[in-house]
């Protein structure tokens, strides 16, 4: 039994030890999570449009000002509608698509637990 | 001339598939286990003519016949000799040309490698691949016309979308589209199966190698779509969850699961009609994948059509497709009592079928969603990456770690008696992940969970690889995949973390300093070349920590024909890493924007994968060599 608890302990000393710094805002990912709305297909980290570099430095200023990311894109999606984020805001309208994914999963693991009966003795 | 030899070839080719249908039918009914010489012989004149035709089209592009529309708006003389050949299938009509003639050869071969098959079964498998290959004839002769005529013929053509002239992306879509096609095979063969009843084991080994090499195929495609989207955008990145490459993702995990179950069916002779499904699934997710590109519907980088009738066409296509095999599916389906042992091989594969039929339904629906809140609701939305990965990559770790436990479980009946090992193993890959974390750089709890899982999947792969070894039944290509897939997501892992990006604006001879490294502009050139004009800039990145110096020249090309503007990466790999500098002018201004990116372990990326799909070309070998 002490085996298994000191196991355990190293594992989870590991796994915390790993985890102890925090991430600050990484700037470049969130500009890939903008769509930049005059390309096609492209996030404002990737495009050289005028519109991409104008949004990103009333980004920049907006992290100057010590804005938190949720607050910049509230004010993004304000501005320019949902369409502007590839990270749809959880509402109403994306209910179905944030929750469907798990829903299958779910279903498809009851349907295997169902499927392999436990059969001990067999 | 061209013109009329093509629609020549094609409308024959149409009624030479009516004649097909017509003949496998009589035969059906005359008795003899043969099928007769003459259905050989139309098929293969049938395979001949849509083999000529197509290289009619590709030899239109060689002489620039603008008198054919597809060649004039997509070809023009100034163009290298080899991106006229590939402009061949780099539009619409010209890549369903190739769809067409992969699907035809396919079917010769079906019908001329499947010898020891029933005959009802071959001939089942033969008509409604000549119905597919009917279906495509008559959208290509009434929709898409590959020959089109234009009059009067103009002098010069409109020129192929630069980005498009691209080696990888000259092979992308033969590649891509073996894989979409191979699986038309075994779903025609899965419909066969229910039709005449031929199932089981019978079943398998006749779509055996189809999976095989479908899987194998369509693997390579994604990655030379992937390496042409890292180079030649200019992002830096290689996967961006656009609509266009998920499309591509679809039948390739379909497709994986239907691999897996394959065995159970093979085995155990179980999950038969899970199977035809999987089938079903695959083929139309790769007809649902061409609707969604081609139909213009999807806001996308690659969308190079925009026309609806189309996709309503491929829609209807679709629909049939999909009631007809649902409703033969629902008469045919018997409820087989199959119960498994909880801890058991065939309960591990159903958990890898469920994990990629949830990868499938997501990405689906992620990829879907805005067209229908968009119709329903008039509400626009944008599903990208972020999306992807909340949702996804906390899944990957479960699976993963399934996927490192289930190759070594036993059949009907597993007992952990390598718990042990299990717990040695899970130790060693928390211990690299400590390492790596404290040696180099910090990292999210997520990151953590995929390089543990990931390692853990590695290092339980070779385990495997040792002990199979021991008892003789060495299986390589299992081997080889699942830990090239391990190593896959590892790099992925690790080259997400560990990227370097910074974005400045630059004048020659200005230097640039951070982290460890100094980016010097030191000279900017004009070039002429065949069909475009170049800007080259030539910047020293030096490395100050190993005084470490090398020279980049990133581009900006300047088209005439069509007119563009294209950013020109210039990148440097190495073993370890991969060094990559855009640049981009500003307007009114003598400075030039400069993206410098350092991506540790790229070609490792690219190693992984090409692994992956060459365990499915390695099975097929041994496959092959089994059939004796």
């Amino acid at each position: 039994m002490n085996k298994i608890k000191f196991i355990i302990s190293i594992i989870f000393f590991l796994f915390v030890a790993s985890n102890i710094l925090a991430a600050s805002i990484n700037k470049n990912e969130l500009f890939k999570n903008i769509r930049c709305l005059v390309c096609q297909g492209q996030s404002i980290a990737d495009s050289n449009s005028d519109f991409a570099r104008t949004v990103k430095l009333v980004i920049n200023d907006q992290i100057k000002d010590g804005k938190t990311e949720k607050e910049i894109y509230k004010f993004l999606v304000e501005k320019y509608g949902e369409w502007i984020v590839y990270n749809p805001p959880l509402n109403k309208y994306n209910f179905i698509l944030w929750f469907f994914p798990y829903f299958i999963l779910i279903i498809g693991g009851f349907l295997i637990y169902i499927l392999s009966k436990k059969k001990d003795s067999a | 001339m061209l013109s009329s030899i093509g629609n020549f070839l094609l409308l024959l080719s149409t009624i030479l598939s009516l004649i097909v249908i017509y003949t496998s039918f009589k035969n059906l009914n005359e008795k003899g286990n043969l099928i007769s010489k003459n259905l050989f012989t139309i098929c293969s004149l049938q395979c001949t003519f849509i083999i000529v035709s197509f290289f009619t089209l590709v030899f239109a592009f060689i002489i620039s016949d603008f008198s054919l529309v597809t060649v004039y708006q997509n070809s023009h003389t100034a163009k290298p000799i080899f991106y006229k050949i590939s402009g061949t299938w780099g539009n619409h009509e010209g890549s369903l040309m190739l769809w067409l003639i992969i699907l035809t050869i396919f079917s010769f071969l079906f019908l001329v490698s499947s010898k020891n098959k029933k005959k009802e079964f071959r001939i089942y498998t033969l008509i409604i691949q000549n119905l597919l290959i009917i279906c495509f004839l008559v959208f290509l002769l009434f929709n898409s016309n590959p020959f089109g005529i234009v009059t009067p013929v103009p002098k010069e053509g409109l020129g192929l979308n630069p980005i498009l002239q691209d080696p990888a992306l000259a092979i992308h879509p033969p590649l891509l589209y073996l894989g979409f096609v191979g699986s038309s095979i075994y779903f025609s063969a899965a419909i066969a199966s229910l039709l005449t009843n031929y199932s089981g084991k019978l079943f398998v080994n006749a779509i055996k190698k189809w999976v095989l090499l479908s899987w194998s195929f369509q693997t390579i495609g994604i990655l030379a779509g992937s390496i042409w989207a890292y180079y030649e955008l200019g992002w830096g990145g290689f996967w961006f969850w656009d609509p266009v490459e998920n499309a591509s993702l679809f039948p390739w995990f379909s497709m994986t699961a239907l691999l897996h179950s394959l065995i159970v069916l093979e085995k155990r002779d179980k999950l038969y009609f899970w199977v035809i499904i999987l089938c079903i699934i695959t083929f139309t997710s790769s007809v649902a994948g061409t609707f969604l590109v081609r139909s213009g519907v999807l806001n996308s980088v690659h969308t190079f059509a925009n026309d609806p009738s189309r996709g309503i066409y491929i829609l209807s296509f679709l629909s049939i497709m999909i009631f007809g095999s649902a409703i033969l599916l629902l008469k045919k389906i018997k409820s087989n009592n199959f119960v498994f042992n909880t801890n058991s091989k065939e309960t591990f594969i159903l958990v890898n079928n469920w994990f990629m039929i949830f990868y499938l339904i997501t990405i689906f629906l992620g990829t879907v969603y805005p067209i229908f809140t968009e119709v329903l609701s008039d509400h626009k939305i944008s599903v990208g990456p972020p999306f992807y990965n909340t949702v996804i990559i906390p899944v990957v770790v479960f699976f993963l770690i399934f996927m490192s436990i289930g190759p070594q479980a036993r059949w009907i009946k597993n007992r952990f008696d390598n718990f042990k090992q299990i717990v040695s193993i899970l130790i060693c890959s928390l211990l690299i992940n400590f390492c790596i974390f404290y040696f180099f750089k910090s990292y999210s709890v997520l990151s953590n969970l995929i390089i543990i899982s990931s390692s853990f999947l590695i290092i339980s792969s070779f385990n495997d690889a040792i002990k199979s070894i021991k008892k003789n039944n060495f299986n390589i290509s299992r081997i080889i995949s699942h830990s090239a897939f391990g190593f896959l997501i590892l790099f992925i892992g690790l080259n997400h973390n560990f990227s370097i990006e910074e974005e400045f604006n630059l004048k020659i001879g200005q230097i640039q300093k951070f982290e460890n490294y100094n980016i010097r502009f030191t000279n900017l050139n004009l070039e002429d070349h065949e069909n475009y004009k170049a800007i080259i800039g030539e910047f020293k990145v030096n490395n100050l920590d190993k005084n470490f110096v090398q020279i980049l020249k990133p581009e900006i090309r300047i088209y005439e024909k069509p007119s563009t503007l294209t950013y020109e990466a210039s990148i440097r790999s190495n073993i370890l890493e991969d060094y990559y500098v855009t640049m981009s002018n500003i307007d009114r201004s003598d400075y030039y924007n400069i993206k410098f990116q350092k991506k540790p372990f790229m070609i490792w990326i690219w190693i992984s994968v090409i692994l992956i799909s060459l365990g499915g070309f390695l099975r097929l070998f041994r496959h092959e060599n089994k059939i004796y």
